[in-house]
């Protein structure tokens, strides 16, 4: 193959449903979270983290960035947190944060 | 219009940091230059003399200096810019006269709340007390900018910005919108009158005073205001209550007309009462089919309201 | 000069043939040319048509305003030249003379012999033409856009500017972006895979460096506005409410998304213009250029912060006095990585030998002039002094020193420098300084005085201006001075035309130049290089005829000599662009047409070459595939897009003035249906791929079909949910939520429905037995693409639907 695994690993279709058993597990328990009342104080961060979880999951084992050269995931995630980051400074700006938790 | 004469104290504080930004500019500016000359000048290739210099390729402690230098002169620009958008943008103090600002295409509305006083186009504010605009738009993005008294905030639909100064010297001082908005942006002027105070007492009664009724040839051009569409738009206190273009109850007290197009005469008035978007491309007031002696009248009856 | 290696080896020089190509220069070829020379050569020749256009605009603008009350023009002619003039200048002037030197030059220059994709390159060249010429059609129709550049909502809401001008504005503008993307995935993977052996990033030439961080920038920075630009659109044609106050909307988006894009779109104008002058100095000099890491440094800082400052075009706007001092620092900041460069190519001309040529002459007017426009700038990153410049013609005069004294500048200067190359001939050197002096005391009159006009009080963008403002003189000396300019340029057109006639020949290398381009012939063959260059460090050519050399030059290359096959699907797909663009403007019929005319081109250019037996093995010089490595980048770039989509959905979220809200309407336990679906076609689509790559054909067909099912599943799902929120009276124009919230699925719904589209033809194509081991790379790439999509629903799901 051409391009430049590293420590030469391939993740095997085992690998892939278990990370699918995971994502489906994580998007249950996602859905389940926002109906726990007691857990309404902390029901965004929790959110945020599940899906930042299962973000994580797809880029590193489906999309194979865990396996790939470190250039790919320069090129992907460096967007990403600038992207991020540019979102959040919107918001900011625009007023979103007054707004959540009303 | 000059942004470099200033007549209030945000206008003194801005032309503060404005004087330091600009000798660093001019300063900097000269440096660079003088050394680009004299380097060309000085390192220019003899005809005839092709040697190759030695080939530097860098010097780290100059190059850290030159990182820092700049860095340092920015922080001379960036501590009194802070010092002054704190202190500009700071809450007005509770003794200021509230005005509120509407920015329309192509004129300007200004309302006293405490004062209950209604005008446009021109801007009347006493010397010596905080003035806290409040910038209200009912169409689109305009700019509120009267360079003497100080720098400019836009007037944007949905939101509610401030401007807040406390004018210096009594004297009339030009203003023009400054955000495109649309086909007339060049003709939307406005002039602001700083009064003394009791100069400005005078122009608020002035205001609410009672308007004399006209005679001869301004009876006449009454007549024909209150008869025709002209009160669907305008509002002259007693006559007429429309909403959708400058209220006129003291248009003969004003200098200029239609927002700092021409000065205020009876041929200018009569000119623009014929055809306005002659005077003023796409303006939303049409032509109403007056005939010369007709305008004449009105723009007679329109003087005389003081 | 030299024109000979160290070895003595006489670098042949053909006689004078445009680009050098072997071909015949039909107008056949022309359409359907893939080699980066002539597409440069094109980019150059069609940027300048729309430069001297734009110049005309700009001439009657200083026609109007040479004296009070002019009546040259009306006002409403003359909001569309200002209009027309800027929107003209940035994109279809500045932005192609930029990428005509980086298609031309730049894989010279790393010792390439073309792009990644030469056919996408040409692909771009031809959208963009279709770009410019839909925005200047405006004109022939009568009806040109006269918002200005920048388009301010709600001025450019259907209500306030009911014509058609707008929308050949922003349809313009989304046409162009798409050309800019493509041919910035097409350059960022191009520079990254394939430099010649030995040349590490370190030892690319600063130019290249510059074109990289600018590639970046555009891809990074045009999603933002292509959404602001699908909000107007979507406002204007479909009744949304992104920009409408009474819904609730906040006219700041527009300013934001706009700035957003059109903070980095000033470095992206301005860095290859700093990178030319760090070809040229040094070259002119015959210095390296001094402290060249810190300039390349600089000039990534100068990309990634540039990212952090676009409220500094909003200061008046009311942001508060928090954000503004925060902008105004960033802004400050940025100006230090700009002015270390101007001390660094000072420090690179002294102690130098300096020959005065052309070229020099703009680089170092350049220096002088975006000095003085970067001092400026620095004035008005101080809020409380911007508040007196901005939207006044200091900031004309500002804009226009680091535009004409910077970018154009700049630009003269290579074009002076790589004219030779180009055409083998040479520009003539004393018409050349004769021109420079004229374009310089022109653009000095007629740009110097506009800061005295802003300082006392000129508004921007007004057709004319009372006799008693004290303005008469410097508008005056001003139109005087535009002139100047134009008689420059003129004489520009003169040295050109008399150079292509009859100018001297020039040898490979006519200025002992320190880089790759000199080392192949005046102009290049067809294939750039006999041979792949040797690397011996920066400056490569110059340590190869003067030393130091550092490492041993490794063994010429046996591959065989791959030349990209001319393609007419470019233009076709460009084509199919323009008509649907027409549509819009026309009727929806037409916008069909166009669609599916685009759709058939795509799909026979990606099948072209599918049995080429070269472009099996695309892997570059960081053992990557081209192709992997450009669905990355476009993937980061989709990272904008979804990211501005997703944070105007959480930042109007609340802001409805109507109902109903997310909570009222959004169905969670059918939502979390589609969702467990789109996961699962996720692990559907890897085990396609581990199919396909070890070779089990009828396991490959299987999932690939099983993808694109529960991918239509998914489209299934938000088609029965649109149509019970539309029953229940929830439309996109219902209120704010609305808006948000069927844009940002409908589009995530819509890079489903092309997901599937690819799925299904790849699916096809394994049907036909045309899906190979060796095809495993797009398989691969059309799973990155369906697996980011379904990351995106993951966050969409929980952002939009779960978080309460």
């Amino acid at each position: 193959m051409s391009d430049a695994p590293r420590a030469g690993e391939h993740p095997t279709v085992g690998t892939y449903v278990r990370v699918a058993l995971v994502l489906t597990v994580v998007t249950a328990l996602e859905v389940g979270v926002i109906y726990v009342r007691r857990l309404a104080p902390i029901v965004v961060p929790l959110l945020l983290a599940m899906s930042a979880a299962k973000f994580a999951l797809v880029a590193l084992f489906f999309m194979h960035l865990r396996y790939e050269s470190r250039v790919l995931t320069f090129l992907f995630v460096g967007p990403l947190i600038l992207a991020s980051g540019l979102a959040v400074a919107l918001m900011t700006l625009t007023g979103a944060f007054l707004v959540f938790g009303r | 219009m000059s942004t470099l004469a200033a007549r209030s104290d945000y206008a003194r504080e801005i032309l503060h940091v404005y004087g330091i930004v600009t000798w660093v500019a001019i300063g900097i500016a000269l440096v660079v230059g003088v050394a680009l000359a004299w380097i060309i000048v000085r390192f220019r290739d003899r005809p005839g003399a092709s040697r190759v210099p030695a080939q530097t390729r860098g010097h780290t402690l100059l190059e850290i200096s030159w990182t820092i230098a700049p860095a340092l002169v920015l922080l001379a620009i960036a501590i009194p810019t802070i010092q002054v958008i704190f202190r500009t943008q700071a809450a007005p103090p509770r003794d200021a006269l509230e005005i509120t600002v509407y920015g329309h295409q192509w004129w300007w509305e200004f309302r006293y709340p405490a004062l209950q006083v209604v005008t446009a186009n021109e801007l009347h504010v006493p010397a010596g007390r905080p003035v806290a605009l409040t910038l209200q738009g009912p169409d689109v993005i305009h700019s509120f900018w009267a360079p003497r008294l100080g720098g400019k905030r836009d007037v944007i639909p949905g939101r509610l910005n401030r401007l807040t100064f406390t004018a210096e010297t009594p004297g009339e001082y030009r203003g023009q919108c400054a955000e495109f908005c649309g086909v007339s942006h060049a003709n939307m002027g406005m002039r602001v009158i700083v009064d003394a105070p009791d100069a400005f007492a005078r122009w608020v009664a002035a205001q609410k005073t009672e308007l004399a009724e006209p005679a001869g040839l301004a009876a006449e051009g009454k007549a024909i205001f209150a008869g025709r569409a002209c009160v669907g738009c305008h509002t002259i206190r007693g006559v007429s209550s429309g909403a959708l273009g400058p209220d006129l109850t003291t248009f003969g007290s004003r200098h200029t007309l239609a927002a700092g197009l021409l000065p205020i005469s009876v041929d200018n008035v009569a000119a623009w009462l014929k055809n306005p978007p002659a005077l003023k491309p796409d303006a939303k007031m049409p032509a109403l089919g007056l005939t010369d002696e007709q305008a004449r009248a009105v723009a007679t009856y329109l003087i005389g309201l003081k | 000069m030299m024109s000979a290696d160290s070895s003595g080896r006489v670098l042949h020089a053909p006689p004078s043939a445009l680009a050098g190509v072997e071909t015949p220069a039909t107008v056949l070829s022309w359409l359907t040319t893939v080699d980066h020379k002539r597409i440069g050569i094109l980019y150059g020749v069609t940027g300048f048509a729309f430069f001297l256009l734009g110049g005309l605009e700009a001439l009657l603008i200083r026609l109007q305003l040479a004296v009070p009350n002019n009546t040259v023009v009306s006002a409403q002619a003359y909001n569309a030249l200002f209009t027309m003039h800027g929107t003209t200048m940035i994109f279809l002037a500045i932005m192609p003379f930029n990428a005509a030197f980086f298609n031309y030059v730049v894989p010279l220059l790393i010792g390439a012999r073309d792009v990644a994709f030469p056919r996408l390159n040409a692909l771009s060249y031809w959208i963009f033409l279709a770009g410019g010429l839909l925005l200047n059609a405006s004109l022939l129709a009568g009806t040109p856009p006269d918002v200005g550049w920048f388009g301010y909502a709600n001025l450019t809401s259907r209500h306030y500017t009911p014509g058609p001008g707008v929308d050949f504005w922003l349809l313009s503008l989304q046409i162009l972006g798409v050309s800019s993307v493509i041919a910035a995935i097409n350059f960022i993977v191009t520079i990254l895979n394939m430099r010649a052996p030995g040349m590490t990033m370190m030892r690319m030439p600063v130019f290249v460096w510059m074109t990289l961080v600018v590639q970046f920038l555009i891809a990074l920075a045009f999603p933002p506005i292509t959404v602001g630009l699908i909000f107007l659109m979507f406002d204007r044609f479909f009744g949304t409410r992104f920009y409408d106050v009474a819904a609730g909307a906040d006219l700041h988006l527009w300013q934001h998304l706009f700035w957003i894009f059109g903070h980095p779109e000033v470095y992206i104008l301005i860095l290859p213009a700093f990178g030319i002058v760090s070809e040229v100095l040094p070259t002119f000099a015959k210095k390296p250029l001094f402290g060249a890491p810190v300039v390349i440094y600089s000039g990534v800082l100068i990309g990634f912060f540039g990212f952090g400052v676009w409220s500094h075009h909003m200061f008046a706007t009311g942001l508060g006095p928090v954000a503004d001092s925060a902008f105004s620092i960033a802004t400050m900041l940025i100006a230090i990585p700009t002015g270390v460069k101007i001390f660094n190519w000072l420090a690179t001309l002294w102690g130098g030998t300096i020959r005065t040529t052309t070229a020099l002459h703009f680089a170092v007017g350049l220096v002088g002039l975006f000095t003085i426009g970067g001092l400026s700038g620095v004035m008005h990153a101080s809020p409380p002094v911007d508040l007196q410049q901005t939207d006044s013609y200091f900031v004309v005069a500002h804009l226009h020193y680091v535009l004409i004294g910077g970018s154009l500048f700049g630009l003269f200067a290579g074009a002076y420098y790589w004219w030779p190359k180009m055409t083998g001939r040479l520009l003539g050197e004393r018409l050349g300084r004769v021109q420079f002096w004229v374009i310089f005391a022109g653009f000095n009159l007629a740009f110097f005085p506009q800061h005295y006009l802003g300082a006392m009080g000129m508004p921007r963008r007004i057709y004319t201006y009372p006799a008693d403002a004290g303005w008469t003189a410097g508008n005056f000396a001003s139109t005087a001075g535009a002139f100047g300019i134009g008689v420059g340029v003129l004489l520009f057109i003169v040295n050109a035309w008399q150079s292509l006639r009859r100018g001297a020949p020039a040898p490979a290398d006519p200025w002992d130049g320190r880089t790759l381009e000199w080392r192949t012939s005046s102009p290049p063959p067809a294939h750039d290089f006999d041979t792949i260059p040797p690397v011996y460090g920066r400056d490569s050519f110059w340590r190869e005829k003067h030393g130091p050399r550092r490492g041993a030059p490794p063994t010429a290359s046996h591959a065989p000599l791959h030349v990209p096959a001319p393609s007419h699907w470019p233009v076709m797909i460009a084509l199919g662009m323009g008509i649907a663009a027409v549509g819009a403007l026309t009727h929806v019929s037409i916008v069909v047409i166009g669609v599916l005319w685009t759709i058939w081109g795509i799909v026979r250019l990606a099948l072209e070459h599918h049995r080429t037996h070269a472009h099996a093995d695309q892997t570059g010089v960081l053992g990557l595939d081209h192709r992997k490595m450009a669905m990355w980048v476009f993937l980061g770039s989709e990272c904008f897009f979804f990211g501005t989509l997703v944070a105007t959905y959480l930042a109007y979220k609340g802001r409805s003035v109507v109902g109903p809200a997310p909570h009222e309407i959004l169905n969670i336990p059918v939502t979390t249906v589609s969702t467990f679906d789109l996961l699962m076609s996720s692990l559907l689509m890897v085990l396609a791929l581990a199919a396909v790559q070890r070779g089990d054909r009828r396991q490959a067909r299987l999932w690939l079909f099983g993808t694109a099912v529960f991918g239509l599943v998914f489209l299934g799902f938000q088609a029965y949910e649109f149509t019970e929120f539309v029953h229940q009276g929830f439309t996109m124009q219902r209120n704010l939520f609305g808006s948000t919230f069927f844009v940002l699925t409908g589009l995530h719904g819509t890079h489903v429905a092309i997901g599937v589209l690819w799925l299904l033809s790849l699916w096809v194509l394994a049907l036909r037995g045309r899906l190979g081991v060796a095809d495993a790379v797009k398989v691969e790439i059309a799973g990155l693409y369906w697996h980011f999509v379904d990351v995106v629903w993951i966050a969409i799901f929980t952002l939009v639907y779960l978080i309460p």
